[in-house]
């Protein structure tokens, strides 16, 4: 993929690009399918129920009908709805989650664009996301949507702050803000231990950006009833979904590669196994977790959302950032 | 005809054509939305000129800026209001003359500017985020501080002036 990015651009190489977005774009879409079916299964098992058990065997199919239902539904558009913005929204939404999987290295050798700044690209990116969640609040012309669209952005935007400042330590630690220089220097120990309190911000200040339980304000069911997408059917509501999972999906390869040590195995002896199956096996614990904590927290109130973002996360990650400062001067021997 | 110059075409017509429509539009959620496109294509120019760290830095702040002015537009104009214009009156004509005086002047300068050759390996190395922090705490770090100061005033006064009207009330 890097040579191909250095030739000179011709309709060989074009098509090349085409296809490896295609077969990214695969992947991302089985994912997304069956991380639907795997959190209807784990959340089932968590309250005491089967899951989707009947399309297919083992309830294997179910998502797949579930799609097919939504692309086939009549695309409804309210009558007094900003036609154009309506139909942009979903993709100014939707654009960003895919664009932001362009610096993801999946392994030593699976990986497209090797930025030098590829944690600043995807946090830069992933903000985008929030214009169309606006766009699609205010175009629906409905109350509830647009009061989904104000607080999406009232959240994203307040913890988008604590969630670059606790990345800051490893990159602190590891002097390049390359997501596969990250990963590399992660050989001897996963930054989760020595970055054990940016790890915890991040996992909390990721939660809110992906709009996920207990931070699902935006599109709270029993108060909004369905967020900025109320007024969406068909096509474009599934947009708004796959945006979400495939923001799951950016997000889980994220910490795997920021904090769970990407493709390195856990014990260099472990190495005869694949880089691929450990990233995938890492990547999954953190997609297991976004559904366990969706059975079991409840969502947090408006009020607490805001003053928890600035008086809890932020000043802990701001400690994070002078201890590791503190430290790394340290180890350069700056106090001896 | 090579991709850069294919991509050059495209971004600068992006954002020409959303400044464009920015000042054309008459409601105020379009107008924010075409200088969005405006801003994330400068960063594109940005990333085209080899300086990634600002166009990266260019949609991060100005994407969080856009959604608060959004915001501000949404919370306060009415959903149906419109934007009428000024209509046909000398200050139409005043402007055009401005603008024309303006763009002939920049035009002038560009033209007159004679450009000196980028010293040796310059261009081919792009600047990376690690020299850039080096730069700006050490050869710049007075005008940086003097920045921040300036972003801090700016806040407090901001906090001052809301929090003037608050108790009056």
């Amino acid at each position: 993929m890097s040579d191909l990015l250095q030739q000179t651009p011709s309709w060989g190489t074009a098509l090349w690009f085409a296809l490896a977005a295609v077969a990214l774009l695969l992947v991302v879409l089985g994912f997304v399918t069956y991380a639907i079916y795997f959190e209807r299964k784990v959340i089932g098992w968590m309250q005491l129920r089967i899951g989707p058990n009947r399309v297919g065997p083992l309830g294997l199919l179910q998502t797949v009908a579930d799609v097919a239902k939504l692309l086939l539904k009549e695309d409804t558009r309210p009558q007094h709805a900003d036609k154009a913005l309506f139909t942009l929204a979903p993709i100014l939404a939707y654009a960003p989650a895919f664009g932001v999987l362009a610096v993801m290295p999946f392994t030593d050798s699976i990986r497209f664009a090797d930025l030098g700044i590829g944690l600043l690209y995807y946090i830069a990116l992933s903000g985008i996301t929030v214009l169309g969640v606006i766009t699609a609040g205010w175009a629906s012309n409905n109350k509830y949507s647009l009061i989904g669209g104000l607080r999406s952005a009232a959240q994203m935007i307040s913890y988008e702050v604590p969630l670059v400042m606790s990345v800051v330590g490893v990159v602190l630690m590891t002097g390049s803000m390359n997501l596969r220089d990250i990963v590399l220097a992660q050989q001897d120990v996963w930054n989760i231990v020595p970055q054990f309190l940016g790890f915890a911000v991040f996992i909390v200040a990721a939660q809110a950006e992906l709009n996920r339980t207990p931070f699902d304000l935006p599109e709270a069911e029993s108060e909004l009833v369905a967020g900025y997408h109320v007024e969406y059917s068909g096509f474009r509501f599934a947009m708004f979904m796959l945006a979400e999972y495939v923001y799951m999906f950016g997000m889980g390869a994220l910490v795997t590669i920021l904090f769970l040590g990407g493709w390195l195995p856990i014990h260099p002896s472990l190495s005869f196994i694949p880089g691929i199956v450990w990233f995938v096996l890492k990547f999954s614990l953190y997609v297991f977790f976004q559904f366990w904590v969706r059975a079991t927290f409840p969502r947090l109130r408006v009020d607490q959302l805001m003053s928890f973002a600035w008086k809890v996360l932020l000043p802990l990650a701001l400690l994070n950032i002078l201890l590791t400062a503190v430290v790394i001067s340290f180890q350069n021997g700056m106090f001896s | 005809m090579t991709g850069e110059f294919l991509a050059f075409f495209i971004l600068s017509l992006l954002t020409i054509g959303g400044a464009v429509f920015m000042i054309s539009f008459t409601r105020v959620v379009h107008m924010v939305i075409s200088l969005g496109i405006t801003f994330i294509s400068i960063a594109g120019l940005f990333v085209l000129l080899g300086a990634e760290f600002v166009g990266v830095a260019q949609v991060l702040v100005y994407s969080g800026a856009i959604s608060i002015l959004m915001l501000f537009g949404i919370m306060l104009t009415k959903h149906n209001a419109s934007d009428e214009g000024t209509g046909r009156s000398w200050k139409n004509i005043f402007s055009l003359v401005f603008v024309a005086g303006l763009f002939g002047l920049m035009f002038w300068g560009i033209q007159k500017t004679v450009w000196t050759a980028p010293p040796e390996g310059a261009a081919a190395q792009t600047a990376s985020v690690k020299q850039l922090g080096v730069e700006i705490f050490t050869k710049y770090v007075i005008p940086f501080e003097l920045v921040s100061v300036l972003l801090l005033v700016a806040l407090v006064g901001a906090i001052i002036m809301a929090k003037k009207e608050g108790d009056s009330e």
